[in-house]
């Protein structure tokens, strides 16, 4: 009974504490109007300013000015670039709710390719990675273009690359071909590799790449889960044959295992005593991680 | 003028052009009434000059086109890739390019309201500016059109002939999903659909509008052969090899094209999940076992066995030996080519494609297809069993190195009634005279037969309708004309008398004309086999 009546008495207090953090809440949260009211005025500090913006997305959704006076901020140079930054995300995050944004979409859009022509880099690359996903025709134009043409590059070409490969519609691969076999400059040379992984006619590449031990070990990884998409076939062999090579590094090895072992032929495998004797080497010789996987790998085939 | 239109004629990648050259030939030709014909056929999905171009390129230059024949005006022909537009289209480009496009087709009607409505539905969360100023531009300001605003405009345009969508109209401003603009839009246009024809009916929906062809039937005897793709080999789902005789030879099948890399919903996706729709109903009618399915990828370099299943499964597609997704190990060409698919591709990925859906006979050849509009599945299975049943003892069938080609015994048969009947002996004295002649041979011994002339009046009457349909199938109908004058002929010279000599004007009108038939219809056949298109008679 005691017990009974105390478990009442700690219930009636929790739920006192309770309310009263839900009274206090509104004072510490700013309305939504309030918040775009801040978020929208110069007078206010930057930092005033961003923290408003977080409160602002339900009331942009829901009413025309406030979604005007936030783009107005998004377009105007004048503006803080972080603000303006803010600005873009609470537009975003206003946009994820797609049946009450969805009126406003059109100005949205109009307003994004206007600022992905910005002199500012960071907010242009933003917008540009927003349009992208959304496979706008604009923005793949813009940075085709500026592949092509680097005085015109509105981002880095990694970058451009990396907002390509959203879209496998985007006619990138035959520029990213290009950066493969030409590019001197490593970061694009990889983002190139990434977007080529959706073409089916790039596995020769992959190929290459992958046996080359010349190349850096990323690139090559790349190339074995590029290849795994597209030829899973050749993955297995090239996956044996580097195994079977002593001079190939630890890594790639340790990839081979991973393919062999997750897509590989059981009993294939299990048949390949060359195979086998050379897993069975790497597993007292190379380093521990490889020497991990090598142990799984024949605990698997039973050895 | 006429430069022009050798340029558009030759506008393919064996001459290759710049996206601008483009636009500014489609420009000139819509300066051109007459050219307005040539414009359309720049619609084709296979036409060479979207060949190697990739998906926004191909967008720019559809969309330029539309425009252009948004200004030309819209022809018969050209209406089923506007209508296609509006079903299927997801590029806010596209739809919007295409609703303004119907504005120019000169017979609004009903049935054209369901299309621009099902276009609103879809598009209306995509709702981007789009600029038509000038080739290739994006809009960059909210001031100008876009595909919800360009579609209102439409249904303005169709004003009564509309009044079948208001209901839908009226749900979409109740849901308060437009922008204030965009209401205002939707206002003028219920407004200019209730402003004329108050008492107008109620119109019919989701029909094609008369007198578009978008459902195709090939008669069993006119059926392309499938012999020179027999030997197309397939992967299928499970990655086991089939030849095409091997799987579509023995059954009908309805088969469907896709590709899992399509970005669009309302094509392959649906297309497939509408398969797996079929095979319930098939099903449903015990027909599961005697009517094959297959999904055959346009992408099978990227589509591997794995990736189909998957894609197959996810959209409740069930798979077995008798119903498979397949790819083509040696690509797509062959299948392109006898299918003759509306696809077109920047190196092995599909850059634009028709929803298009194939029944196949027996002997694996196109019996019927379904193209560009969204096809309904009883439909296709209804047309299916139809195939299913065709009594093949209908047509007498020999198999020659080319395939099936049928016999033209019936021509020579007739004759040889005809020539029968006008010299038929009128009574036995005659006949006794007759065989007389043949004495030497020993004719004599056959007895009198009268009998023989109702049965040999039947043939040449049997032999006259033949030709006549031969000539309905042909165009031709210069043969029948030649046979019925050679059947009143020989009437006449069995009736009157002092006609007697007209019977020989009558073998020699029936023999010629039977072999005219005879040879325009093989040479029918042949051109339409070489052409690839055989006989199509729209349903």
């Amino acid at each position: 009974m005691t017990t009974r009546r105390r478990a009442v008495k700690k219930a009636r207090k929790a739920a006192k504490r309770s309310t009263s953090t839900k009274k206090a809440a509104p004072s510490r949260r700013m309305s939504p109007k309030a918040a775009l009211s801040t978020a929208t005025s110069a007078r206010k500090t930057v930092k005033q300013r961003v923290a408003a913006m977080a409160e602002v997305p339900m009331e942009v959704s829901q009413n025309d000015e406030g979604l005007q006076s936030l783009l107005d901020v998004l377009r105007n140079q004048e503006e803080p670039v972080k603000v303006r930054l803010a600005a873009l995300q609470a537009l975003q995050a206003a946009n994820f709710s797609v049946s009450s944004f969805g009126s406003f979409r059109g100005e949205y859009f109009a307003a994004l390719r206007k600022v992905a022509l910005d002199p500012d880099p960071e907010l242009r690359q933003r917008v540009l990675g927003v349009l992208a996903r959304d496979k706008d025709g604009f923005a793949q134009k813009k940075l085709l273009e500026g592949l092509q043409h680097p005085e015109k590059a509105l981002v880095p070409p990694e970058k451009a690359l990396q907002l390509l490969s959203y879209d496998a519609h985007a006619e990138a691969y035959s520029i990213a071909r290009d950066v493969v076999s030409k590019s001197t400059d490593e970061p694009a040379k990889r983002q190139a590799l990434r977007l080529l992984a959706s073409d089916s006619t790039a596995a020769p590449i992959f190929e290459k790449v992958l046996r080359d031990k010349e190349e850096f070990a990323q690139n090559r990884q790349i190339s074995a889960s590029a290849l795994q998409s597209l030829k899973p076939k050749r993955l297995q062999v090239h996956a044996r044959e580097m195994l079977l090579d002593d001079s190939e590094y630890d890594d790639i090895q340790a990839t081979s295992l991973t393919a062999l072992a997750q897509f590989g032929d059981d009993d294939a495998v299990a048949k390949d005593e060359a195979l086998l004797n050379s897993v069975d080497r790497l597993s007292s010789k190379a380093s521990p991680t490889i020497k991990r996987r090598a142990r799984r790998f024949l605990s698997k085939h039973r050895r | 003028m006429q430069n022009v239109a050798i340029a558009m004629q030759n506008v393919s990648t064996a001459n290759p052009q710049s996206e601008e050259q483009f636009a500014a030939l489609v420009d000139a030709g819509a300066a051109d009434p007459d050219l307005c014909e040539q414009l359309t056929d720049l619609l084709r999905e296979d036409h060479p000059c979207y060949d190697q171009r990739g998906t926004a390129t191909t967008v720019r230059m559809r969309g330029w086109v539309l425009l252009a024949l948004a200004r030309t005006g819209v022809s018969n022909t050209g209406l089923i890739f506007v209508l296609e537009e509006l079903d299927t289209g997801a590029d806010a480009y596209l739809v919007a390019a295409a609703a303004r496009a119907l504005r120019s087709y000169p017979n609004p009607t009903p049935e054209l309201a369901p299309f621009v409505m099902r276009a609103l539905t879809n598009i209306r969360y995509r709702d981007e500016p789009v600029s038509f100023e000038g080739y290739g531009e994006y809009a960059d300001s909210s001031a100008g059109t876009s595909p919800v605003c360009e579609l209102l405009a439409t249904l303005a345009w169709l004003g009564p002939h509309a009044r079948g969508v208001v209901p839908e109209m009226e749900s979409l401003r109740a849901e308060g999903e437009l922008s204030k603009k965009r209401l205002i839009d939707l206002e003028r246009a219920l407004q200019a659909i209730r402003a004329r024809d108050q008492n107008g009916k109620t119109d019919a929906c989701c029909t094609v509008p008369g007198g578009l062809r978008n459902t195709f039937s090939w008669a069993f005897g006119s059926r392309r052969d499938s012999g020179p793709i027999g030997s197309t080999l397939f992967e299928d789902q499970e990655g086991e090899l089939i030849t095409f005789r091997e799987f579509f030879g023995g059954q009908p099948s309805i088969v469907v094209f896709f590709y899992t890399r399509c970005d669009n919903p309302l094509k392959c996706s649906l297309t497939i999940t509408k398969l797996a729709q079929i095979q319930t109903l098939l099903e449903a009618q015990g027909l599961y076992d005697q009517i094959q399915t297959a999904a055959i990828t346009y992408d099978p370099a990227f589509d591997l066995s794995e990736r189909i299943r998957g894609y197959g499964r996810n959209r409740g597609l069930r798979m077995n030996p008798r119903h498979r997704m397949l790819r083509a190990t040696d690509g797509i060409e062959a299948l392109r080519r006898h299918f003759n698919l509306g696809v077109n591709f920047i190196e092995s990925l599909v850059n634009r494609h028709r929803i298009e859906v194939y029944i196949l006979d027996a002997e694996g050849r196109i019996a019927a297809s379904f193209e560009r509009i969204h096809w309904d599945e009883q439909q296709v299975v209804n047309r299916t069993i139809e195939v299913l049943k065709e009594k093949r003892e209908e047509t007498t069938i020999e198999v020659s190195a080319d395939g099936p080609v049928r016999k033209p015994a019936l021509p020579i048969f007739g004759t040889l009634a005809s020539l029968g009947i006008a010299f038929f002996p009128k009574c036995p004295v005659c006949w006794a005279a007759y065989l007389s002649v043949f004495g030497i041979a020993g004719l004599n011994q056959i007895p009198y037969s009268p009998w023989l002339r109702p049965l040999l009046a039947a043939v040449m009457l049997i032999n006259l309708v033949s030709v006549w349909f031969r000539g309905r199938s042909t165009g031709r109908m210069s043969a029948f004309y030649l046979v019925s004058a050679g059947a009143v002929a020989i009437v006449v010279s069995k009736v009157f008398l002092g006609w007697e000599n007209a019977a020989v004007w009558g073998v020699a009108l029936t023999f010629a004309g039977s072999l005219l038939s005879a040879l325009s219809s093989w040479r029918s056949r042949n051109s339409a086999r070489s052409q690839g298109i055989v006989g199509a008679v729209s349903e």
